[in-house]
């Protein structure tokens, strides 16, 4: 995730390690996936694996590498020990502090900055469980710019308000509209002149509300 | 005597079993109305029903039932190719449905895990059959599909919940009551306990739960097997079986079983099924980081026999190329001219990790680092393209082939009908409501 050049500050006595260097003398295990694996498994678990753990966590086969893991890790300040001499995580509630490895290496504050960013899987789907896609087939949502052959992304069990557009299910299928309440009344709206409201006679079941529409060119 | 408790305090643990309600038919019918309330069967490419809807349990229909006896029995039935993609899909969101309320969840099967929520309950300002409730009804809201739950203080007990009733049950069993629910259920109802142990019990006159429950400690320490006894404490209120919580960091061995329709006698395509299950165990093995010593071969003739060559190989690997040679070795042990096979299959063990795998003796190391290469790109191209974009050609008859016969003719929908940039390998990974669009009303 964060980029392979990665040293770590003065470790052994040596003076200018590069982070090349410190990828052979851990063996394969660097530093910011080491830091990664304990803060998870700290997350998971609430608190920190035992030596047999690490070896298992960080593929060692001799307790001894753990040993000289944690001890690059307290170096670079990502863990220390407390009064009793166990090991405690300088801060285990973000990933960030790891980028303070980031010393004798080469630093790279594009990551930095990057930190901020989302994809577009996060910014379409807020409740990844409850999203489900559509590929659209009508027309009657014409004039709200969905077009059929769009893909629609719902949200199941969201609650819908006045104006959303929600997939109801009517007479065994699936139906897109604007929700609207006109006097008390639910009605579900096309966005399209040539087509008809539909006033459902019965309670209506609003399965999912539209969330995103994607049309893939 | 049967009216004590056998526990006194409520929930020393509170662990939940939670259980998809025929959960292939009900997700298929969670993505389309109008199969909503009907018999719906899954399982069209392989000729027997692997799942059905309740309703269509109503009617008779039971697992594994030939479709030409379903359609005797239920003639509305509605018959529907496996889609497994989408079923995993959602199988993943059930979990992490449960996991808003707890981490310590174990993935049991592909409907049904376990969940420990001891200690919760200040948390989420609930009891815990309130959160039971709630992720019961978060999970039919989000997923569409119903699931029943169980909730007692240990799995065994939980498991047993989950069963009483159901679709949608939500079955409580707190300590001091465990006895009422162990009255009359037959021990071999319980989870863990299976024919041989049924008729060891019986000869003790022991048939029911609640009667095992009260056998006394001494005589299941002297007499009886670990599994026994933890069912055992558990059945008492004891929790003694831990939640397998953590993913899967290793793999202890490997298997890749699969059967074809119709059977073959035909040596090049029962080989090619072998081959492609070697490359399949491989894949895993690779994902793993992991490298098998010992190959066991079967091949399943058309009357369920085996036959079975277990060799080890001289150093360990995650590779295809020496395992289908030592097949190819085992082979005319495996096969037998004339005979019909409707399976194949392989499983690897004396699982090491891939990197401490050692350089042989005979300086083979240089050329298998080299393949080792080849595989790394083998595997990134999957990555790209779909799984077995390149395949090893002593699979090919296996990969050209359907793996069921009229499988071509029974695609699942899904894989159909793409979105535009999707492939018949690749699909976005986001289940899709199917089915009628409403026929709109025109103005």
């Amino acid at each position: 995730m964060i980029a392979e050049h990665v040293g770590v500050g003065k470790p052994d006595g040596l003076s200018t390690l590069t982070g090349v260097q410190v990828y052979t003398y851990t063996g394969g295990m660097n530093p910011v996936s080491a830091a990664e694996r304990l803060t998870d498994f700290f997350r998971s678990r609430h608190r920190m694996p035992t030596w047999r753990e690490m070896m298992r966590l960080f593929r060692y086969r001799s307790p001894n590498a753990v040993t000289k893991l944690i001890a690059r890790l307290e170096q670079a300040d990502v863990i220390r020990r407390d009064r009793d001499g166990h090991l405690v995580l300088v801060n285990p509630f973000s990933h960030a502090r790891v980028l303070g490895i980031v010393e004798a290496g080469f630093p790279s504050p594009a990551e930095e900055e990057l930190a901020d960013t989302m994809s577009l899987d996060e910014w379409l789907i807020s409740n990844k469980e409850a999203t489900f896609m559509l590929k659209v087939r009508g027309e009657s949502m014409r004039d709200a710019g969905i077009m059929p052959g769009d893909m629609v992304l719902v949200e199941r069990g969201a609650t819908a308000h006045d104006g959303d557009i929600i997939i109801a299910e009517v007479d065994n299928a699936w139906t897109m509209k604007y929700l609207r309440h006109r006097n008390g009344r639910v009605v579900l709206e096309p966005a399209n002149p040539r087509f008809r409201p539909i006033v459902p006679s019965e309670e209506l079941n609003v399965t999912a509300v539209v969330k995103a529409v994607i049309r893939k060119y | 005597m049967c009216g004590s408790p056998l526990l006194r305090s409520s929930f020393p643990r509170a662990i939940l079993h939670i259980d998809g309600d025929a959960f292939f038919a009900s997700c298929e019918q969670a993505r389309d109305p109008a199969l909503k309330g009907k018999p719906v069967i899954t399982g069209l490419e392989r000729g027997i029903a692997a799942s059905m809807s309740y309703e269509a349990k109503a009617r008779g229909v039971t697992r594994a039932m030939p479709l030409f006896e379903i359609r005797r029995l239920c003639p509305d039935a509605i018959i529907l190719p496996s889609d497994y993609e989408t079923y995993s899909l959602l199988s993943k969101r059930f979990y992490d449905v449960v996991r808003r309320w707890t981490p310590d969840v174990e993935e049991y099967g592909v409907d049904e895990c376990f969940a420990d929520l001891t200690g919760l309950r200040r948390l989420h300002h609930a009891s815990y059959a309130q959160i039971a409730a709630r992720i019961q009804g978060t999970l039919t809201e989000e997923l569409g599909s119903t699931f029943s739950i169980g909730l007692a203080p240990t799995k065994v007990l939980a498991k047993m919940g989950s069963k009483w009733k159901k679709p949608h049950g939500l079955t409580v069993i707190p300590g001091r009551r465990i006895h009422e629910y162990l009255r009359d259920l037959p021990v071999e109802k319980i989870w863990g306990i299976g024919p041989q142990i049924t008729a060891f019990l019986a000869k003790q006159q022991v048939t029911t739960a609640l009667q095992m429950a009260k056998i006394p400690l001494e005589w299941v320490f002297e007499h009886t097997t670990k599994p026994f006894q933890e069912i055992w404490q558990e059945l008492n209120g004891v929790s003694v079986m831990p939640l397998a919580t953590e993913p899967k960091m290793t793999q202890a061995s490997i298997q890749k079983f699969k059967t074809f329709t119709p059977p073959s006698v035909d040596r090049a395509f029962v080989f090619a099924q072998l081959s492609r299950n070697i490359e399949n165990a491989c894949i895993k093995a690779r994902r793993y980081h992991m490298a098998a010593r010992d190959i066991v071969f079967i091949l399943r003739t058309q009357e369920f026999r085996h036959t079975v060559v277990e060799l080890r190989l001289s150093r360990p690997t995650a590779i295809p190329g020496p395992i289908i040679a030592a097949a190819e070795h085992a082979f005319p042990y495996l096969y037998r001219q004339g005979t019909r096979y409707r399976a194949t299959g392989v499983t690897f063990a004396g699982m090491v990790t891939d990197d401490s795998a050692q350089p042989d003796l005979f300086g083979a190391s240089v050329a298998i680092e080299q393949i080792r290469k080849v595989y790394e790109s083998t595997d990134a191209l999957d990555a790209l393209y779909g799984k077995h974009s390149v395949y090893v050609a002593t699979s090919h008859l296996a990969q050209t082939h359907a793996q069921h016969e009229g499988e071509r003719g029974h695609l699942a929908a899904r894989k159909t009908d793409l979105l535009r940039g999707e492939t018949h390998r690749q699909r976005l990974a986001v289940p899709m409501l199917m089915g009628r669009e409403l026929a709109d009303c025109q103005a």
